[in-house]
């Protein structure tokens, strides 16, 4: 087994995490809920009734699936994540993260040509001349779809600004 | 039943304007792109879409999205034979014996079955849809708010009885949707719930966020996950040779009317087509007197998933449009459009807007004539956008992607909510939550909590309306039986198991 296929975390190890992590956000709910009065009043149930109860749902089944993956061991020798893939989905999700705070910064547009540019050259090992006209390209093709035809405006930054385009 | 044929050919009048023929080109051709492109899925596709028909017409909106949604039933399974990589969940099945067709030469075969039974299964859909659909919703107009609780409540215990694997699994999944949906202004009391006092909240979650998220980002990133090659097979198509395999279609009528039948009945549950169209294979391959040529290219195994598939595809509008509930996660979202535009989903459609509700049933017919007509006729076209590199196409479909999300409510919150609602849509796929139910329990959360309160309303405060009449009774109780049906299963499993470990026991110590 090389390096590159070796397990960096088992699908028991994730199934717990997952678990629990919906068993957390259960939690929040019941705790939402209680801000309100999650009683039964005399029109039948307060506001706070339903999500109380969805909350005590979602904690109670995932706490199940926990129970069933300790005590069966589910997948507690598969692989959840090899090294190799491991690599492959941060080479794809970090640009995509990264991908909200820039274009808040600087719009939608420009962070879309960032971003292709960006991923195209470094990953698909496009040369520059195929990469920087799709980069270009494909958020000028956006501008006239969007703004033009259907009259839906997208996000802007300094450079829409700067060019005087509403 | 065929009084419904005159409101039929009504609808075949607004369906048959030059615009309204123009937008089922359009799209048909991009629900194959949709299709044909792995992680671009049709729940996914609709909802990009859906934003951008807020400014239509209702009947030219759902006309252009139910036919985004034929082209790209088809389009995944054009991808499933060509390439052996199922561009739908739904066209998995289409993979085991459509792959190796196409790899034994017979690519042109292959394809025309796989499009000529699907165009089968959608028709029956189609036909199931024109003479039931208004007999189903009159018999819903008697409906009251506990009747409406009580199948929104089928609905979703359906989930867990019906929809195999974890029923705890499907519970958190479907329970994490209805809480989801709770978020923002209370719509009886007017509270404002599980905003954690954030702003961006007070609007709620939308759904069409979630799906992006859950069915596009996840999707994407488990699609990268596994390294993605296309290794295409010649995929030109012979015009002769499409003319003789639809000759020889009748010979696989049992196929056909078998999948269609399963079709019909998981998309008109909540089944949808990915179930129908496992299911229709594996029965096709254990009755099929060829069934030893099952997976190495046998055309019944092609026949058998895709006519089910697409029967559930369409019927799947049933529930839909007569009950207010969706048959599958795309069909929920449409749902949701309808609401968007104004329109209340359910039994009052068919005598408030007939024009609506018949104009959509005949584009139906229509619609699927041209996707079979056009996906046969642009195969090579689509077969060379997948030799571009996936390295330009995957970064492609994430901008577009947080473009819908955008364009969903012009909230800079929502390219936040995208991202966390990707990680999870990876996390369930990867762990066998069902993600359907959480998309459709985001959509109906609302409408069942305000229907479950209002009858608390009508019966001050006693659960007993639930089973004040036969009606609202029988509905609640197939309910509650559906919902305990895992765990009845589990102790008969266990029962069963224990017996066969006996026998097993016995059967060692005793070699005859």
């Amino acid at each position: 087994m090389s390096a590159e296929d070796r397990t960096i975390v088992s699908r028991f190890t994730m199934e717990v995490a997952t678990a629990l992590g919906a068993a957390a956000i259960g939690a929040l709910v019941i705790y939402g809920a209680n801000e309100h009065s999650i009683g039964w009043g005399d029109a039948g149930p307060e506001p706070g009734y339903v999500p109380f109860w969805l909350g005590l749902i979602i904690v109670v089944a995932s706490l199940a699936v926990l129970v069933q993956t300790l005590v069966q061991r589910v997948g507690a020798g598969d692989s959840f994540m090899t090294r190799e893939q491991g690599k492959r989905i941060a080479a794809f999700a970090i640009p995509v993260a990264l991908f909200v705070p820039v274009s808040l910064f600087l719009g939608l547009y420009v962070a879309t040509a960032i971003y292709l540019l960006a991923t195209t050259t470094l990953q698909g090992k496009f040369p520059l001349v195929k990469a920087i006209p799709i980069a270009i390209g494909a958020p000028v093709f956006m501008f006239v779809l969007f703004e033009r035809w259907f009259q839906t405006p997208l996000l802007k930054g300094p450079l829409e600004n700067a060019l005087g385009l509403y | 039943m065929f009084d419904n044929v005159p409101l039929l050919l009504h609808g075949f009048e607004i369906a048959l304007s030059w615009h309204h023929v123009a937008l089922m080109i359009g799209g048909v051709l991009l629900g194959i792109l949709v299709g044909v492109l792995p992680g671009l899925g049709a729940p996914n596709g609709v909802t990009l879409l859906l934003p951008l028909t807020f400014s239509m017409d209702p009947v030219s909106a759902i006309i252009l999205l139910t036919s985004m949604y034929w082209g790209a039933l088809f389009g995944g399974s054009t991808t499933s034979i060509l390439f052996n990589i199922p561009g739908e969940p739904s066209s998995v099945a289409t993979t085991f014996d459509g792959h190796p067709m196409a790899k034994n030469g017979q690519a042109t075969e292959a394809l025309t079955y796989a499009f000529m039974s699907a165009g089968f299964g959608a028709m029956v859909g189609v036909i199931v849809i024109t003479l039931l659909s208004s007999a189903v919703a009159d018999f819903a107009l008697k409906f009251s708010s506990p009747e409406f609780f009580a199948v929104y409540l089928l609905a979703f215990a359906s989930f867990v009885g019906l929809g195999g694997g974890n029923p705890f699994k499907t519970i958190v999944s479907l329970t994490l949707g209805l809480a989801f949906a709770t978020v923002g202004q209370d719509t009886i009391s007017g509270s404002l719930r599980l905003t954690f006092g954030f702003d961006e909240l007070l609007r709620g979650i939308s759904f069409l966020v979630a799906v992006i998220g859950l069915f596009g980002l996840g999707e994407l990133v488990l699609t990268m996950e596994e390294g993605l090659r296309f290794n295409a097979v010649a995929s030109r198509i012979s015009p002769r040779k499409v003319f003789q395999t639809i000759a020889k279609m009748p010979r696989y009528w049992f196929a056909l009317l078998r999948g269609s039948l399963i079709g019909v009945w998981m998309g008109v549950t909540p089944g949808g087509p990915t179930a129908a169209s496992f299911m229709s294979y594996g029965v096709a391959r254990r009755f099929s007197r060829r069934s030893a040529n099952f997976g190495k290219g046998e055309p019944e195994g092609v026949v058998a998933p895709e006519t089910a598939d697409h029967a559930a595809g369409s019927s799947a509008m049933l529930p839909m449009l007569a009950l207010g509930i969706p048959g599958s996660a795309t069909a929920a979202v449409m749902l949701g459009g309808l609401m968007i535009w104004g329109l209340t989903p359910g039994p009052t459609l068919f005598v408030e807007r007939p024009d609506f509700v018949w104009g959509l049933i005949a584009s139906m017919y229509l619609g699927n004539v041209v996707a079979v007509v056009l996906v046969l006729a642009t195969v090579p076209l689509f077969a060379a956008i997948l030799r571009i590199p996936f390295a330009v196409v995957a970064p492609l479909i994430v901008s577009v992607c947080f473009i819908g999300v955008w364009t969903v409510a012009s909230a800079e919150f929502d390219l936040w909510l995208v991202l966390a609602f990707g990680v999870i849509g990876y996390l369930f796929k990867k762990l066998e939550y069902p993600i359907a139910p959480l998309v459709l329990a985001m959509v109906l959360g609302d409408k069942a909590e305000d229907a479950f309160r209002q009858s608390m309303l009508m019966s001050g405060g006693s659960l007993g309306v639930f089973f004040s009449n036969p009606l609202v009774g029988t509905l609640t109780a197939i309910a509650l039986i559906l919902l305990a049906w895992p765990i009845v299963a589990m102790i008969l499993g266990r029962r069963r198991a224990g017996v066969a470990a006996v026998a097993a026991a016995h059967a060692e110590r005793s070699p005859s």
